[in-house]
């Protein structure tokens, strides 16, 4: 499940160059690539539906038909809005809480060289701790309510978060800083109309890369022990070898998180509407 | 005596340089950037310095703003010492660095809101600017929006607009291509005719510098220092367009360029 990188390395939002493809695909060509987008949907679910109990068997892998039913059957029942009420609140804590105390923190010891230093290894050593490991400490120490998903998730945002702010106000451009203090800014004006507003780049990529991971967070912590959200749901499906129900949730956990993406996306390019375009294309290509 | 009669000339020069020398520690020598350098400069005196590439001029223009501070010698601004950085010395160097994050219009009042400005009075000042150097109707527009000449010119009213008494260049058209370069030259100097500032413009540019100038300051090769100091006679308003066929830029462009070939050369030796 650790499928986090290194970020104490965050991939530079500067330095993202337009991907060749984006670049071919422009313009009327996109128009073939959506049909080849979605031919290949409907192959991919083709074969899957067509298949089911001729070359895979339907008890392991279901069926988008099955799938589909199960998906709609789980849209009129409360226990589900419940479920996806409570995986809601624990994501968003999280992400709050974890993003908050990242910035915060990163923003303090760009300014603070002497403790950052003293501090860096300690951080690095946190980092490497593989979050699931600690999973089930967590639910000792929090107990097993909402507070054990929330932090899980935290910790996870919190470093993205960190180095992001990081690297952010630390690979400010020395000369827009020395093109201030000659146009008279104080050192605090130099921070907060230079450096801040120069860093806000990365803290808000940062803030992107991170969303999936709060979601992850609070999944494990729900497969831990918890008796609501969408991970306990998951859990007792599989658990119960309902594969169609699993494969329900999963999907609908996927659009969940493509949504929010989406939105998330139109807010930074709205942000970042300053930096040259193909930079926030490129971006975008990502996802 | 001697003492007063410094004194004196201190007073009524708006900068001064007294032997002035830079020498920069490398790993295993020292490299002379500046040496014995004495130079006085009055207000309203449009200086224009010129010298072959690695010469020194930018480290001369480091230590009258104040960003360097010099190995021996005094410089003085109003007669008093430069330690640091100071507002009413302003700077514009031959790469834009616009904000990016700002737009026209705020990078150019950016030095007004760092003293507190009125928001309001800083878009009257920034749209009058910009008008001035025909960029109305980009305030709007983001640097990288821009092209490079439209950034520069930018770059030349956010140190025009907050005022300072003596203005450095430092190339400033340098990465321009010449139609781009001649039509900033021209916006310059009908600024300047209006402001009369003290400006000190350094140019690798030797029609740039006679026909911009009032006073052609010519530095060595390294180690730096003046060789000559001509006053350009030329009238103004000046035609920066025409200005080539003058004849009294074509004397003092012959006579310089003598020297100026001579510096070059050994440049290149060494």
């Amino acid at each position: 499940m650790q499928t986090i990188k290194n970020p104490a390395m965050p991939s530079s939002p500067k330095k993202t160059s337009k991907p060749l493809a984006s670049r071919i695909f422009d313009g009327e060509n996109m128009r073939s690539v959506q049909l080849g987008r979605i031919l290949l949907t409907l192959f991919f679910i083709g074969t899957w539906q067509l298949g089911a109990g001729r070359i895979f068997e339907t008890f392991y892998f279901s069926k988008p038909s099955a799938i589909i039913a199960h998906l709609w059957k789980e849209l009129f029942d409360t226990g589900f809005y419940y479920d996806l009420w409570i995986t809601s609140v624990e994501m968003f804590l999280g992400y709050a809480f974890g993003a908050i105390a990242g910035i915060v923190l990163g923003v303090a010891l760009s300014r603070w060289e002497y403790v950052s230093r003293v501090v860096d290894p300690f951080l690095l050593a946190l980092n490497s701790i593989p979050r699931i490991a600690v999973a089930p400490l967590l639910i000792v120490w929090f107990g097993i309510d909402m507070s054990s998903k929330v932090f899980l998730a935290a910790t996870l945002v919190f470093f993205i978060m960190f180095f992001n702010t990081l690297s952010g106000v630390r690979s400010v451009n020395r000369a827009y800083c020395d093109i201030a203090r000659i146009q008279g800014a104080s050192e605090r004006q130099i921070f907060t109309k230079v450096m801040l507003p120069s860093a806000s780049s990365w803290i808000i990529t940062g803030l992107k890369m991170s969303l999936p991971f709060a979601l992850v967070g609070v999944i494990i912590g729900e497969f831990m022990v918890s008796s609501h959200g969408l991970g306990y749901r998951l859990n007792y499906y599989s658990t119960s070898y309902n594969t169609t129900g699993a494969l329900a949730i999963i999907i609908f956990m996927m659009i969940l998180m493509m949504a929010l993406t989406t939105v998330v996306d139109k807010i930074e390019a709205r942000l970042l509407r300053w930096r040259p375009s193909h930079l926030n294309a490129a971006e975008n290509f990502k996802v | 005596m001697n003492n007063d009669l410094n004194a004196q000339t201190r007073s009524n020069a708006l900068l001064s340089m007294e032997g002035v020398a830079k020498q920069f520690s490398g790993r295993d020598r020292q490299v002379v950037a500046l040496q014995n350098t004495d130079l006085e400069i009055f207000a309203g005196e449009f200086i224009t310095v010129v010298g072959p590439s690695g010469c020194g001029k930018s480290t001369l223009l480091n230590l009258i703003a104040g960003l360097m501070a010099p190995s021996e010698g005094t410089v003085r601004f109003k007669g008093k010492p430069v330690v640091g950085v100071d507002r009413s010395i302003g700077y514009i160097t031959q790469q834009d660095n616009l904000f990016p994050w700002l737009t026209l219009r705020d990078n150019v009042a950016f030095p007004l809101e760092l003293v507190g400005v009125p928001e309001k009075e800083r878009h009257d000042r920034a749209h009058s600017w910009l008008e001035r150097v025909g960029l109305a109707g980009f305030e709007k527009a983001y640097p990288h929006e821009l092209s490079g000449g439209m950034r520069q010119r930018g770059n030349i009213v956010r140190t025009l607009i907050y005022e300072p008494s003596i203005i450095l260049m430092d190339e400033p058209f340098g990465p321009l291509d010449a139609q781009t370069r001649i039509s900033l030259q021209e916006t310059l100097l009908s600024i300047w005719e209006s402001t009369r500032s003290t400006v000190v413009f350094i140019t690798h540019d030797l029609t740039e510098a006679i026909a911009l100038g009032d006073r052609v300051i010519l530095m060595s090769a390294r180690p730096g220092r003046i060789v000559r100091d001509d006053k350009v006679e030329i009238s103004r308003p000046r035609d920066v367009f025409f200005i080539q066929s003058d004849p009294q830029f074509r004397r003092l462009y012959d006579e310089i360029w003598q020297d100026l070939a001579a510096q070059v050369h050994e440049h290149a030796n060494h």
